[in-house]
C-alpha cells in the first residue's frame, strides 16, 4: 500500500450496522452504500438471516449477535478488525414486538445495547455511533412528550416501551465517554412512494384482525392523534441527522407530530374506505368499524376472552392490546430539534393521510405480504 | 302519529330450573359451568313434555284472561319463533327428539300460529309466522304489529307470541350463553295505556348467515353494531341515553352487558339484570319477561323510558324505545 492509498484508506469510513436487515436498517445500509468511499458492514443473526436478506453486494456480512455479550459474537478476531477499522456504528438491532417478556426484550435491547457500546470504546477510529429507539419510551405519559424528556414517570404500556427506556438509561450514561446520538421513531408505516411495507409491524396486524372483522373494539376516543411515519421518512431523516448534522448527546423525534398525525377516528375511517375501494367485495362481509372504547371496557372485553378461552379471539385481542393500549394515553410529540436540524435538508415527514391509503392497500392486495 | 303500546306482557316458564353444576354434569353444557357462573348464570329452564306450541298457548292464554280480553276481539296474531324449529308444529311426543324430523311431507303444513288460533278461538284473527331472524323475532312481530295498527284502523289488538326450545338433549350453552326454554305473549293496542312504543330499529347482516363457522367473527361484530343500531333507536326517538331510565335486556351473559353498556356510556345502574342469573336466555321471550317482572317488581314506573335491545342470529340487532 503506497501513501496515498494509505491516506484514502483512513479517509475511508467504516459503518457498523446492527439490525441492518430490518425494517431501517436495510434502508440505511442502501443509502449508506450509495456513498462511494464508505464501507458497511452489518451484523447479522444466523444463517437463515444473513441468507434471506437482500443487502447488497457492496455490504460485508459478519455473522453475530448483539445477544451475545461483549463479543457480540464474533471470534476475537473480527471483533478486533471491527476495533480498528469501524468509524460508525448505527445500531438499530432490537426486539421491537411489543409483548414480549420483559427479560427477552432486555435481552436484545438492553443487554444488545451495552455490549455494542462497548465494541464502540474499543473502536479506535470512532467518531460517531447512533442508536435507536422509540417515541414510546414516553410509556404512559400523557400530554406533550420532549425530545430532552425521559420516559417512564407513570410506567409502560408494553416491555418495548420499557426496554427500550431502559437502553436510553445505558446510553445516556455513554454519552460523556462516547459520541452518541438517540434517535427515537414514531411507529413506522411503510413506504410513503409505494405503499410497500418491509416489516410488519402491530399496526399491520391490527389493520389484518380489521379486515378478518375480529377486531370489535380499540381502546382510544376518536380525536387522539395516532403518531405514524413512513419509512423512507425514517431512514431519510435519522440518514441526514447521522451523516451530515450529526451532534453527539442530542435526542431526536423522528415522528408526525400534531400537524402531520391523524386521529384515530380519521384512521379508522380511512382504513374502512380503502378496504371497501381495494377489495370491493369486502363489503359484502358486513364487517362493523371497531367501536372507540373507554380501556376499563376494552380489558373487561380482554379478561371475558380470556376466561371464555377462545383462542383465537385471545389472540386477536392480545395483538390489538400491544397497539393499541398506547392509544387510551393520548400524547403529542415534540420534534422541534429534529425539524430544525432537518430543515436545511428539505427533509419534512408527509402528513399520514397523504400516504395512508397506499399503505392499506399494499397490505390488502398482498395479502399482508402471504400468498393470496 | 298514533300511538301504539304493549298493553300487556305474559309469560310462561318451565318449572325446571337446574343450576349450572346439574347441567354441567348431565352434559348439557359445552364449556365449564364456572365459566358461565362468571358470566352471571346460575339456572337454565328446561321445558320437559311441553312443546313449544304449549308453551306459547299457556303464555296467550294467561294474556287474555289476565287481560279479560274475549278472543274474538283479537284481530291479528303474530307468532314469532327463533329456532327453525319453532315455526314447524311438534311431531309426536316433543321430548322424543328434534321436530325438524317429521314423517309426513303434511306435517311441513303444520303451524303453530294455526294451532294457536284455534285453541284459544281467536275466530276474528288474521295470523302470520315471524321467524329467521332468531332473537330478534318478536322485536319484529312488535314492529310489524306497530305497523299494522297503524296502518288499518280495522285492526285493534294484536296479539304476538314468542316461543322456543331447544331440541331434547341439546347443549344449553350457546356463544357462552346459558339458553332455556320459555314463551311470552303481548297484547298490543293503539291507545294503549302504557309501553307506548316511540322508536324500533333493527340492522340484518346476512354476510353472517352461516353461524356455525363464523362464531368468533359474530362475536366481534356484536357490540360495535350493538352500538350502532342503539344510537339509532335513540337517534329515532328523539332521546339520549341520559333519557333512558331503564335498560331492559336479552338475557344473554350479564359480562357482555356490562361490556355494551361500557361501549354505549350508560351506567350499570340502569340495566335491570335480575332475571339473567335466574331465568337464563330464554331466546325469544327474555326482554320481555323482564318487561312483566321489572313492572311487577314496581321498578319501572309510569312514564319510564325504556331502552330493549336484543340479538338474533342471521344476524339481526333490534331495539325499541318505549314509554312505560
Amino acid at each position: 500500500m503506497n501513501g496515498q492509498s494509505a491516506r484514502r484508506e483512513e479517509r475511508r469510513r467504516t459503518i457498523l450496522v446492527t439490525g441492518g436487515t430490518g425494517t431501517l436498517g436495510r434502508e440505511l445500509v442502501a443509502r449508506f452504500t450509495a456513498v462511494n468511499d464508505t464501507a458497511v458492514i452489518v451484523l447479522v443473526r444466523g444463517q437463515a438471516n444473513s441468507g434471506a436478506s437482500p443487502i447488497s453486494a457492496a455490504v460485508t456480512r459478519l455473522r453475530g449477535d448483539v445477544r451475545a455479550g461483549a463479543s457480540l459474537g464474533l471470534a476475537p478476531s473480527e471483533r478486533a478488525e471491527l476495533a480498528s477499522t469501524v468509524t460508525d456504528i448505527v445500531h438499530c438491532a432490537a426486539e421491537t414486538t411489543f409483548n414480549r417478556p420483559l427479560d427477552d426484550a432486555r435481552a436484545v435491547n438492553v443487554e444488545g445495547t451495552k455490549a455494542v457500546l462497548e465494541l464502540a470504546r474499543d473502536c479506535r477510529r470512532l467518531e460517531r455511533v447512533a442508536c435507536f429507539s422509540t417515541v414510546y419510551v414516553a410509556g404512559r405519559a400523557t400530554g406533550c412528550f420532549a425530545e430532552a424528556a425521559i420516559g417512564g414517570d407513570d410506567g409502560f404500556v408494553n416491555s418495548y416501551e420499557q426496554s427500550k427506556a431502559e437502553m436510553e438509561v445505558v446510553v445516556r450514561e455513554a454519552m460523556p465517554d462516547l459520541p452518541v446520538a438517540l434517535y427515537r421513531l414514531s411507529t413506522i408505516l411503510g413506504d410513503s412512494r409505494t405503499g410497500a411495507v418491509s416489516g410488519f409491524n402491530a399496526v399491520h396486524h391490527a389493520l389484518r384482525l380489521l379486515y378478518q372483522g375480529l377486531a370489535p373494539m380499540v381502546p382510544g376516543r376518536a380525536n387522539v392523534l395516532v403518531d405514524l411515519i413512513p419509512v423512507d421518512f425514517a431512514a431519510d431523516a435519522s440518514h441526514a441527522l447521522f451523516t451530515r448534522a450529526f451532534e453527539p448527546g442530542r435526542t431526536y423525534h423522528l415522528c408526525s407530530g400534531a400537524a402531520r398525525s391523524a386521529t384515530l377516528g380519521t384512521l379508522l375511517d380511512a382504513t374502512m374506505v380503502a378496504f371497501e375501494r381495494h377489495r370491493p367485495a369486502w363489503r359484502k362481509r358486513s364487517i362493523a368499524r371497531p367501536a372507540l372504547v373507554e380501556l376499563d371496557t376494552y380489558e373487561l372485553f380482554v379478561r371475558s376472552v380470556e376466561e371464555a378461552g377462545n383462542q383465537v379471539l385471545l389472540q386477536a385481542t392480545r395483538a390489538v392490546q400491544a397497539f393499541a393500549y398506547q392509544l387510551a394515553y393520548p400524547k403529542v410529540f415534540d420534534a422541534r430539534h429534529a425539524e430544525a436540524a432537518l430543515a436545511p435538508f428539505g427533509i419534512v415527514v408527509p402528513p399520514v393521510l397523504d400516504y395512508y391509503e397506499r399503505v392499506v392497500r399494499w397490505c390488502v392486495e398482498t395479502n399482508w405480504g402471504a400468498p393470496l | 302519529m298514533t300511538d301504539v303500546g304493549i298493553d300487556a306482557v305474559t309469560y310462561w316458564l318451565p318449572d325446571a330450573a337446574p343450576t349450572l353444576g346439574e347441567l354441567e354434569r348431565s352434559g348439557a353444557l359445552r364449556g365449564a359451568a364456572a365459566t358461565l357462573a362468571g358470566f352471571g348464570f346460575r339456572h337454565a329452564r328446561v321445558a320437559s313434555s311441553e312443546s313449544h306450541v304449549d308453551m306459547a298457548l299457556y303464555a296467550a292464554r294467561d294474556l287474555l284472561g289476565e287481560t279479560s280480553t274475549s278472543p274474538e276481539e283479537v284481530d291479528l296474531v303474530l307468532y314469532a319463533g327463533a329456532l327453525t324449529s319453532s315455526t314447524t308444529m311438534e311431531c309426536g311426543p316433543a321430548p322424543a327428539g328434534s321436530v325438524l324430523q317429521l314423517r309426513d311431507l303434511m306435517d311441513f303444513f303444520k303451524y303453530p300460529v294455526s294451532r294457536l288460533q284455534s285453541e284459544l278461538d281467536l275466530t276474528n284473527a288474521a295470523v302470520a309466522g315471524v321467524d329467521q331472524q332468531g332473537c330478534a323475532s318478536i322485536f319484529s312481530a312488535i314492529r310489524l304489529a306497530r305497523a299494522t295498527l297503524i296502518a288499518e284502523p280495522d285492526v285493534r289488538t294484536v296479539l304476538c307470541v314468542s316461543a322456543d326450545r331447544l331440541p331434547h338433549g341439546a347443549s344449553r350453552e350457546v356463544v357462552y350463553n346459558l339458553v332455556s326454554d320459555g314463551a311470552c305473549a303481548l297484547l298490543m293496542r293503539r291507545g294503549a295505556s302504557r309501553n307506548r312504543v316511540i322508536a324500533t330499529h333493527q340492522i340484518t347482516k346476512g354476510a353472517f348467515w352461516d353461524s356455525g363457522s363464523l362464531e368468533n367473527e359474530i362475536i366481534a361484530a356484536y357490540f360495535p353494531t350493538a352500538r350502532t343500531v342503539i344510537e339509532e333507536t335513540l337517534r329515532k326517538a328523539g332521546v339520549t341515553l341520559d333519557d333512558i331510565d331503564w335498560v331492559i335486556p336479552h338475557n344473554v351473559s350479564l359480562r357482555s352487558w356490562e361490556i355494551l353498556l361500557g361501549l354505549i356510556g350508560c351506567p350499570r345502574e340502569k340495566l335491570y339484570s335480575d332475571n339473567i342469573g335466574r331465568i337464563g336466555h330464554t331466546i325469544a321471550a327474555d326482554n320481555f319477561i323482564n318487561l312483566r317482572d321489572a313492572t311487577d317488581a314496581g321498578v319501572i314506573r309510569k312514564g319510564d323510558l325504556l331502552l330493549l335491545f336484543t340479538f338474533g342470529y342471521g344476524l339481526n340487532w333490534s331495539c325499541m324505545v318505549l314509554e312505560h
